[in-house]
């Protein structure tokens, strides 16, 4: 302490201090929300095959359900099967790589292990998952959508949504339009709580809890 | 900063605990992965289940069940809701149905002394079998469909057809024949009694149908359809069995006299005025014929006297308030089975047994004994294993070279026929043995051909249950996933030598042909449990359903009448083994008699009267124990003196079992090779029982047999999940309670 009685806090202390608060704030905002975008944090994941929900959904007008079969019908909205992925890129595929640099170049083909003799893929695909709920957590894609898209679910404020493919958006967001998919929300108990207690739903704990 | 050496190495092993610490709190590589599979039929899809209902048979009546299905993968078994028999609940036993279909050791393809084989060659080995020379044909009691293509079959090689059962109902069957003039298993309604009075059946373990018998006691218990009254059971047994647990009244007798009882309780209810129905429908001779069982003479015979303390008055009470109950509990069920039938006066016992029911007039009434009608089909409704005197006259066969061949299917001989019987040793001098198997087993040792047969959740097949629930019934078996090996069901394979041998008359492609014909003749019925305009409808209806049934059609089919006991024929039961102490054989709740044993499943399920696993035990009484000064654990030998069989045990002592009776269970003592989860572990309790036959059926009295017992001074522990306190002994919360009312 100096003699006109200013605090001097040595640098190395400030530093330790500083490295403390940052860090406290990355963990935090880490906790409650997404984390901060950096060190490749909320980036997507690198998939083993650059699949382009742009190019298949806004550009192809695929619709969500046409590959997620299940999500109308089940918990799972569930990945589609190597098969389901070769009944349209046993053609477009085909015509791609003539066509160069489109869906031919994402490399299907080589991580499948296609076997052009006999038309046969032979290695599945190990996707990166992007969203991920802890295992005590029981979400179900199927009670989300029939909810929504129920005309009762319509009020002078709100309307019901028209299609299933349409519910997927208020999660994942606008998925049809990104290259590559990643997180938007952070799906915490809170961003779940809120949304159900925003729309009527129940929050008791043993809705999720189960 | 001054870094000692010891510092160093504390900041290590720190930095070396953390990097274990947060590397375990990481979330597996795996389960942030999500797999596209590469191939998933059109119907079938990823994360998605899809239950299909069919039937499985694990030992015990066969269980319609609802597999669940996801990407082609079985997951899991429940108990078909629809299924008029076990409605909706199931067994531990069908539950281990998955383990057989991803069983480790299930044999890949078919096999010629060891080498691999194709199907083409053991269908033309079989083809060849049948035509030159006898073959006999060895199989489960089999009933439906492939029971009519085996009788079919066997009829146009000329070949013999041997069912096999470990502990065969031949006895029961004979008697119920006599009580009621009945071929088939009546319906016992339990859930309408008031009160059952059972002897010698364990029928809420493992007598013939218990996971229906279950659901019904639970009714029974709440009342069923008698208001809020609960149901009320007695039932005698010389073992202290998952019924007698349950009964509120347990009659201890001993082995044999069974039949003794029944023939008191009936003296009390004639005695006493207390018969509703025609005593002389009942017995010959009507009311006079019974004078001499006196509940006294019934008291001192059974050996209830004795086993009350010497307390005769005790004995005499304890039968003259089970015969009041059973009598004033109108609609009442006398039922018998199991080791009461398996004694030289087996027969006798059971007949007295369900002679009762005519006594109290609940034959064919609600809550009473219900007559079940056959199902509009031309196939085998009833079936069960055949008598030790046949089995004898079969291994003199195989010895003397009757046969050339033998085929066996779903049955393990060599395991479930004692060995002194020699069975083994005359199937080695059979030119040519083919067995069909899933996993190996004692018999696929001896064999040249080893099949794989599909498991039941593989294959088609079919069931008309024996006993059904009271009215016609058929249940449906379809495979739920594709076979996993290069095996085939035992009918596809009889009916393709069929046709490739070009045997006389018209035969289907395959089991589900022979099925699906089957079911057109239902469809053309248009009733019961599905109905439809087309075929196609009613064929998915049934699938759906597990089966088809009519409740509307009830009733026997008019050959009921049966013949009245004649109590004259009494005999006291004999006994062989030469020992001190009678053993009593009983059917394990999971292993059942030794086929369930290659499952880890059962073979941890615990068993209900002593918690043990994966172990053979023998329960002996506390009194007993004390007196030879055996504790649990001790390793015993029991030794039938007669034929000098003897089996290794271990020791149990328990509150529960009279003295001098020694209760063991079937299912373990596989020999090296049958799989790797049976072979080598506890004893086969069937081989050390005597050469002894019921009289009338000449069926195995696997119940008469008496050993020594010796210790071997070998100490082992006993697995079982009951602690090491004996729990029974403490006054606060005892849980066997002997009553003096």
């Amino acid at each position: 302490m100096s003699s006109t009685g200013k605090i001097v806090i040595p640098i190395v202390i400030a530093l330790a201090l500083s490295v403390i608060v940052l860090g406290a704030a990355f963990i935090g905002r880490a906790w409650f929300t997404l984390p901060f975008p950096i060190l490749g944090l909320g980036e997507p994941p690198v998939q083993p095959i650059a699949f382009p929900h742009s190019s298949h959904v806004d550009v192809g007008g695929v619709d969500c359900v046409f590959c997620h079969r299940n999500v109308t019908s089940g918990q799972a909205a569930t990945v589609p099967s190597v098969e389901q992925c070769m009944f349209c890129h046993k053609v477009i595929g085909q015509q791609a790589q003539q066509l160069d640099g489109i869906s031919g170049d994402s490399g299907l083909l080589a991580v499948i292990g296609w076997d052009s003799k006999t038309l046969q893929a032979t290695q599945p695909i190990n996707w990166e998952r992007v969203h991920r709920l802890p295992d005590h957590v029981q979400f179900n894609h199927e009670a989300h959508i029939t909810y929504f898209t129920d005309p009762a679910y319509a009020t002078s404020d709100r309307p019901a949504f028209d299609q299933p493919s349409q519910v997927c958006s208020t999660c994942h967001g606008d998925v049809a339009t990104m290259p590559a998919v990643k997180q938007v929300r952070d799906l915490k108990m809170q961003d779940c709580v809120d949304c159900h207690r925003d729309n009527g739903a129940p929050t008791d704990c043993t809705t999720c809890h189960h | 900063m001054d870094l000692s050496r010891r510092r160093f190495l504390q900041l290590s092993g720190l930095s070396a605990l953390g990097a274990v610490v947060f590397n375990g709190c990481d979330i597996p590589e795996v389960e942030l992965q999500v797999q596209s599979a590469l191939d998933i039929p059109e119907d079938t899809v990823a994360g998605g289940e899809l239950w299909y209902a069919t039937l499985v048979s694990q030992g015990g009546a066969p269980e319609g069940v609802i597999v669940r299905v996801m990407e082609g993968r079985a997951k899991k078994v429940e108990g078909n809701p629809d299924y008029p028999m076990n409605r909706g609940k199931h067994s531990a036993r069908s539950e281990a149905a998955l383990q057989m279909l991803y069983h480790p050791d299930r044999i890949d393809s078919p096999s010629h002394r060891g080498t691999v084989a194709a199907w083409s060659e053991s269908i033309q080995a079989i083809g060849v079998a049948a035509a030159n020379g006898k073959t006999l044909v060895i199989t489960d009691p089999l009933r439906g469909q492939l029971g009519k293509v085996m009788s079919r079959f066997v009829s146009a090689v000329g070949a013999d057809h041997a069912q096999f059962e470990p502990v065969s109902r031949v006895v029961l069957k004979n008697s119920l024949n006599q009580a009621f003039g009945q071929e088939r298993i009546p319906h016992f309604d339990i859930k309408n009694a008031k009160c059952v009075l059972s002897i010698g059946a364990d029928w809420l373990g493992t007598w013939v149908s218990p996971v229906s018998h279950s659901v019904e006691y639970g009714e029974f218990r709440n009342g069923g359809h008698n208001g809020d009254e609960r149901g009320y059971l007695i039932h005698a047994e010389s073992r202290f069995s998952t019924t007698s647990a349950s009964a509120d009244r347990w009659i201890p007798i001993k082995p044999g006299t069974e039949g003794l009882l029944a023939l008191g309780i009936a003296h009390v209810i004639v005695e006493k005025g207390l018969a509703l129905g025609d005593v002389n429908k009942a017995f010959v001779g009507g009311a006079a014929s019974l004078v001499g069982f006196t509940p006294r003479a019934v008291a001192d015979g059974t050996g209830l006297s004795e086993y009350l303390g010497n307390d005769p008055d005790r004995a005499v009470h304890m039968i003259e308030d089970a015969a009041v109950k059973f009598a004033t509990s109108s609609p009442a069920i006398a039922l018998g089975g199991d080791s009461a039938g398996a004694h030289t006066n087996g027969a006798f016992n059971l007949a007295a047994a369900y002679a009762l029911n005519q006594l109290v007039g609940s034959v064919g009434v609600s809550g009473g004994v219900q007559f079940n009608p056959s199902v509009p089909l031309d196939v085998p409704q009833s079936a069960v294993g055949d008598s030790l005197e046949k089995w004898k006259q079969i291994i003199a066969d195989m010895n003397s070279g009757t046969y050339s061949a033998v085929i066996i299917r779903g049955v393990d001989p060599v395991y479930g026929l004692p060995d002194y019987l020699g069975f083994k040793e005359a199937l080695q001098k059979v030119g040519q043995v083919i067995v069909f198997t899933s996993v190996p087993n004692d018999t696929s040792k001896e064999a040249a051909w080893v099949l794989p047969e599909q498991t039941q959740l593989e294959m088609w097949g079919d069931d008309v249950p024996d006993p059904a629930p009271g009215y016609q019934a058929m249940g449906l078996q379809q495979p739920v996933v594709r076979p996993f090996k290069d095996a085939r069901s035992f009918g596809d394979v009889i009916l393709e030598v069929a046709s490739k041998t070009g045997l006389a008359g018209d035969w289907a492609a395959d089991m589900q042909s022979v099925i699906k014909s089957a079911a057109r003749e239902i469809h053309s019925l248009n009733r019961g449990s599905v109905t439809a305009a087309s075929f196609d409808d009613f064929w998915v209806g049934i699938l759906q359903r597990g089966g088809w049934w009519d409740t509307g059609a009830t009733g026997s089919d008019g050959t009921q009448g049966g013949t009245p006991l004649d109590v004259s024929a009494y005999s006291t039961p004999d006994y062989l083994g030469g020992g001190e102490f009678h053993l009593i054989p009983f059917r394990s709740v999971a292993l059942w008699e030794g086929q369930n044993a290659d499952l880890p499943w059962l073979q941890a399920a615990p068993d209900p009267t002593s918690s043990a696993v994966w172990q053979t035990w023998v329960e002996i009484s506390r009194n007993d124990a004390g007196r030879l000064d055996i504790s649990e654990g001790d390793v015993l030998e029991l030794i039938n003196n007669e034929n000098n069989q003897r089996i290794e045990v271990i020791a149990y002592p328990m509150p529960a079992i009279p003295d001098g009776s020694l209760g063991v269970p079937m299912g373990q003592g596989h020999s090296s090779g049958s799989g790797r989860y049976a072979q080598d572990r506890g004893a086969n309790v069937l081989n050390v029982l005597s050469d002894l036959q019921e009289k009338s059926t000449n069926a195995h009295a696997w119940a008469g047999t008496k050993v020594t017992l010796r210790k071997t001074g070998k100490k082992t522990r006993m697995v079982k999940l009951e602690g090491e306190a004996a729990t029974d002994q403490l006054e606060e919360w005892p849980v066997v309670l002997v009553t003096n009312h």
